[in-house]
């Protein structure tokens, strides 16, 4: 069975937990003491993961650090459909990875102001919290235009990808790092949108939402 | 400082020429002009149907939802429990429920519907979010703050009720309202559509109010107007709302709107460049407000005059054979909040008073609706209703009370109607089925024509099953059936005449359903009162010891001591005016307590129980 090294809280652990609930793929969580223990700094854990972060992934011999790649690893693997990671168009192939690299820069800024206020980490409040309201514009900006032309997802196709999960814990979970959503009206409703997908699961701070209308 | 009238009409002069107000001193935002004035705060499509907008105005923080059939709330953005986001929560349809300890809020009241922690409680009347009036106009959301609405809503804008307004991608500014305001002017959309980018246009902006200005430019003979509508979010932080006063034509609308962003876009990295050279203004402070609730005291004339509600009878129709539906609508503002299983007074022209359950289903705030069937001895009550009150009519009621409360916490819910017992339970089927939860529901009538409110059960669909015609025999049988099958957290709900409900409380214990969950309401109490023994009556916190003599009740000697205690029936059926027992062993006469309350001697009716013991000592 795959596993996956894990804590309950990071968001970017929570990206691979999201898609194998909505794959209905069995995997095995691995906890690991990321606070207050630092178990992912110590030795053992850096056999692993030299690099000493997490998420880690390892599908029988195969071992696969870094939620984003996590993701597009599962969707090719796993996903039958071919929808959540579409290889078939050059240009779709060129939309995910773009969106995947937006994810990089929400996670850097938006989920580190998050680290900043919960768990104590030195990051520059102001300039991560500034870092993420630029990029939520965009995003805001995106997805408003998508509506209009009645998408409801990044990328285009009609239905998600791995880069509307990449992206959506660091959105979901941007309160926490004092990074108000008010100003992005879009960017809430596409996070409804996400919440209503079959077989979604939650994680501390990110609540399901209610039913769509009928 | 300016004073508080200065700001408005310093900036809202009919033409101040020119695009640069700045170096005016005068935009108080606590002014009454701003203060009571409507603002646009969302484009209507940011409130789609299931979805809570998050907005802020004058530093408060506002939750926006839509309930199913469009009325569209904004409120106070917390929750009245423990202050948590209501825009984190989820918008139920007609309810909305906090994320945090799942309380429901009603749409269009903001009271307070459904306490999960309290599953079998009414929850408290005073328990009410504050909400504000909204409208919709030029494809944006309006709301007023203020303590004197103007009920008319917006001002109207000339250029946009002439034109065919299309409302453009509103864009948020961390800039004052007062730098946003006096750079308005430099908003240039010459780059649109049918431009050539080489042409400088001729630029006017005309102040339309404090907040709003009018951009107009024309190129080459060609006039283009947007009317800006600027949200005061807080001191320093705006979001501007553009509104074409021309619907483009469908193939050029996305265009367009992409046009008009990029314009913002630009006059934004302006503005917000000017600010960030400024210091920040300091936060508004939204102020905490009582909110007032008409809070139901007494069906005794002249007393709790304030829980009268006067409503219009909007639709009378029969509904099934013998049973007149009445909509009442409110002759003012809402109708007050009700829950599933709530009854109301109906103070009768004739100065009768009776009780009739609401069929209104959580939520479901926009009229009252009742079944009132023709009673055969009728001594004046459904008479009157039938014969005597017709479309249009005015009637005074009461506030809703809530003694036959629904829980949504069972697995599986059983309700069991027996005729015009439909009422209480048809808005709790309406309820359970809404929220997707288990249930069935049971209806006893005479014949298929004596289905009142055929419509709504079958809108249930199999949840729903009807038991025609059949004798007390076979309706014992039905019912023994019925309540054979439960889980051990199954709830049952029984209303409809003395003999049948006896009979399914009767079969609800033999098949082991403890007394907790199993919930009931008759419509009278058939009991024979035996008010021979007078004894003494103690009120423990009152500090007052009366007698309580042969004929007399206890509520009549309450009043007759000017103590008033909310009552409704007044024949020991609604529950309305129980109390805490603390010592002496009660009298009990009425039909709402079951066995273990009764048993328990932990609480009476005061409308018609008494005392056991020569003295009863009362949590009162």
């Amino acid at each position: 069975m795959i596993k996956l090294y894990d804590y309950a809280l990071s968001v970017n652990c929570y990206k691979p937990r999201l898609l194998m609930s909505l794959l209905d793929v069995d995997y095995e969580s691995v906890p690991v003491d990321f606070f207050p223990g630092e178990e992912h700094k110590g030795a053992a854990f850096r056999k692993i993961n030299p690099l000493g972060h997490l998420p880690v992934l390892i599908d029988g011999d195969f071992v696969l650090r870094d939620a984003h790649a996590i993701l597009l690893y599962l969707a090719a693997k796993h996903d039958r459909s071919g929808r959540w990671y579409p290889t078939a168009d050059p240009e779709l192939i060129g939309q995910v990875a773009q969106w995947m690299l937006f994810a990089e820069g929400t996670t850097a800024t938006a989920s580190a102001a998050r680290l900043h206020d919960n768990l104590g980490y030195g990051f520059d409040i102001d300039e991560v919290r500034q870092g993420a309201h630029r990029l939520f514009r965009v995003l805001d900006e995106h997805l408003w235009f998508a509506e209009r032309d009645g998408r409801d997802w990044v990328c285009s196709p009609p239905h998600p990808t791995v880069a509307d999960l990449a992206i959506f814990p660091d959105v979901m979970l941007s309160e926490e790092g004092g990074i108000s959503r008010l100003d992005y009206p879009a960017l809430r409703r596409w996070t409804d949108r996400v919440r209503r997908l079959e077989r979604f699961t939650p994680m501390p701070g990110i609540q399901p939402v209610g039913a769509p209308f009928p | 400082m300016t004073g508080p009238d200065q700001a408005g009409s310093d900036l809202a002069g009919p033409d101040l020429g020119g695009s640069d107000l700045a170096g005016r001193q005068g935009l108080d935002l606590t002014a009454a002009p701003i203060e009571n004035g409507w603002h646009a705060i969302a484009r209507s499509d940011d409130a789609p149907l299931r979805h809570v907008y998050q907005t802020e105005l004058l530093g408060r923080e506002l939750a926006v939802w839509r309930a199913d059939d469009g009325y569209l709330n904004v409120w106070d953005n917390r929750c009245l429990h423990r202050g948590v986001r209501l825009s984190i929560g989820s918008n139920e349809g007609s309810e909305l429920k906090c994320v945090y300890h799942g309380w429901r809020y009603s749409s269009r009241t903001g009271g307070c519907t459904y306490i999960p922690a309290h599953p079998g409680q009414a929850p408290a009347r005073t328990l009410c979010t504050r909400v504000f009036p909204a409208q919709e106009r030029y494809g944006l959301v309006w709301a007023n703050l203020g303590s004197e609405v103007d009920p008319g809503g917006p001002e109207p804008i000339e250029v946009l009720d002439d034109g065919a307004p299309f409302a453009l991608r509103s864009l948020p500014v961390n800039a004052s309202p007062l730098m946003v305001m006096s750079r308005l002017g430099d908003y240039r959309s010459d780059r649109g559509p049918g431009f050539e980018a080489e042409q400088e246009p001729t630029v006017t902006m005309t102040p339309m109010g404090p907040l709003s200005a009018r951009v107009t430019s024309v190129l080459a003979g060609v006039e283009a107007t947007v009317v800006f509508f600027v949200q005061p979010v807080d001191a320093g932080r705006v979001v501007v709302r553009g509104v074409l006063a021309e619907t483009p034509t469908p193939s050029l609308e996305i265009q367009t709107l992409r046009h008009h962003a990029e314009a913002l876009e630009q006059l934004r990295q302006v503005l917000e460049a000017a600010a960030g050279g400024e210091p920040r203004p300091a936060p508004l402070e939204a102020a905490l407000q009582r909110v007032e609730i008409r809070e139901p005291v007494s069906s005794r004339p002249g007393v709790g005059d304030d829980a009268r509600v006067e409503v219009v009878v909007e639709r009378k129709a029969e509904s099934g054979r013998g049973v007149m539906a009445f909509e009442l609508a409110p002759v003012s503002g809402e109708l007050p909040t009700t829950q599933p299983g709530a009854h109301i007074d109906v103070f009768l022209p004739n100065g009768l008073v009776r009780q009739y359950s609401l069929t209104n289903r959580a939520g479901d705030q926009g009229r009252y609706v009742i079944g009132v069937k023709r009673e055969a001895d009728s001594r004046g009550g459904s008479a009157v209703l039938h014969d005597s009150v017709s479309e249009g009519d005015v009637l005074t009621i009461s506030a809703p009370r809530n003694t036959f409360s629904l829980r949504r916490d069972a697995r599986h819910t059983i309700l069991v109607a027996g005729g015009i017992g439909l009422t209480p339970l048809l808005a709790m089927a309406e309820t359970l089925n809404e929220g997707g939860h288990s249930f069935e529901l049971h209806y006893f009538a005479r014949s298929a024509d004596h289905v009142a409110f055929a419509p709504r059960l079958g809108r249930l669909g199999p949840a729903a099953t009807a038991h025609l015609g059949l004798s007390p025999v076979e309706t014992g049988e039905a019912l023994q059936e019925i309540v054979a099958r439960h889980e051990p957290s199954s709830h049952l709900y029984i209303c409809g005449p003395g003999p049948m409900l006896d009979a399914a409380r009767q079969a609800a214990g033999h098949s082991g359903w403890p007394d907790p969950r199993v919930h009931f309401e008759y419509f009278k109490n058939s009991n024979e009162l035996d008010r021979s023994h007078g004894f003494e009556l103690t009120l423990a916190r009152s500090g007052l010891t009366v007698f309580v003599g042969p004929g007399e009740t206890i509520l009549d000697v309450l009043r007759a001591n000017d103590i008033d205690l909310p009552s409704s029936c007044e024949q020991g059926a609604c529950g309305t005016c129980v109390l805490g027992v603390i010592e002496g062993r009660p009298d009990h006469q009425d039909v709402y307590l079951n066995a273990s309350e009764r048993e328990s001697g932990e609480r009476i009716v005061a409308c018609v129980s008494r005392s056991v013991d020569d003295r009863l000592v009362l949590d009162l």
